[in-house]
């Protein structure tokens, strides 16, 4: 047997493996002398293994002699609802607890302080400024053996981060 | 009962029904199946599909499995799939009978 001969039956052995239990008992010999007539008919075992995975779905999906078609097409509905409510359930509470991290702790709010001309510049944080955007400043020369523009941070409160 | 609502064969696809159509004439085997399906209908049937339609023909009681000949399990028509091809091809002729009178009426 030659070598492609060889990996044409594969191909078809393994599409035939995903036909469930019963199928095969019942099929599988017949299936399988089939497709090598085919394929020596000159028909590609590709198609033939494609073929064949696709019947293999269809019949996993086919509903079980004795139950009707549209009791599975209920419990894949029902299944899907399920997903979708429990995934809007979810979807609900994640902003609701996210943003009860930014609320304000209750009780009387504290007067808004102005930013005085000594404050712009020092460091010292906001009691309600979560987060304070910072300059970005190039600093050229900083170390002279590289040479080149360095990044530096400075802790300076920006005009408009004051809430 | 209406003519439409007898046609058993409006919902098994045509795979289903160029199979009777085939087994119309005598029992045949998969591959002489799909030889013959090929050479009247020109349509190529695969073996995954000629599988499929083979069982649910089968569950429907309108093909029986012969004894098999050597891995081959020949398939024939039965009675009542003798009838419901009947009845689909009817349903057909109609419908191409009307289609190709229109189709004169209307001049296109």
């Amino acid at each position: 047997m030659r070598a492609s001969e060889a990996r044409e039956g594969w191909l078809v052995d393994a599409a035939l493996h995903c036909y469930p239990a019963r199928w095969r008992r019942r099929h599988a010999d017949e299936a399988a002398e089939l497709a090598a007539l085919l394929i020596r008919d000159g028909n590609p075992a590709a198609s033939i293994a494609w073929s064949y995975l696709v019947g293999a779905a269809r019949e996993w999906l086919a509903p079980p002699p004795g139950r009707s078609l549209s009791t599975v097409a209920a419990a894949l509905l029902a299944a899907a609802c399920l997903l979708g409510f429990s995934a809007a359930l979810v979807a609900g509470t994640a902003p609701a607890r996210a943003a009860g991290t930014t609320q304000p702790p209750s009780g009387p709010v504290p007067p808004k302080v102005k930013p005085t001309p000594s404050s712009v510049g020092s460091i010292s944080p906001h009691p309600f400024t979560p987060c304070r955007p910072v300059l970005l400043r190039y600093v050229t020369g900083a170390v002279p053996v590289a040479g080149h523009p360095q990044l530096s941070v400075q802790g300076t409160a920006h005009a408009r981060s004051s809430c | 009962m209406t003519t439409r609502e007898q046609d058993v064969l409006r919902r098994v696809g045509e795979a289903s029904v160029l199979i009777l159509v085939s087994l119309a004439d005598g029992p045949k085997h998969g591959y002489a199946l799909i030889q013959d399906v090929k050479q009247f209908a020109g349509v190529e049937l695969g073996p995954g599909t000629l599988y499929g339609a083979l069982d649910r023909l089968e569950r429907l009681g309108l093909i029986e499995p012969l004894p098999a000949d050597e891995r081959r399990h020949p398939y024939r028509i039965t009675a009542p799939g003798a009838a419901a091809l009947r009845v689909h091809l009817d349903g057909l002729e109609r419908v191409s009978a009307a289609g190709r009178l229109r189709l004169q009426l209307g001049g296109v």
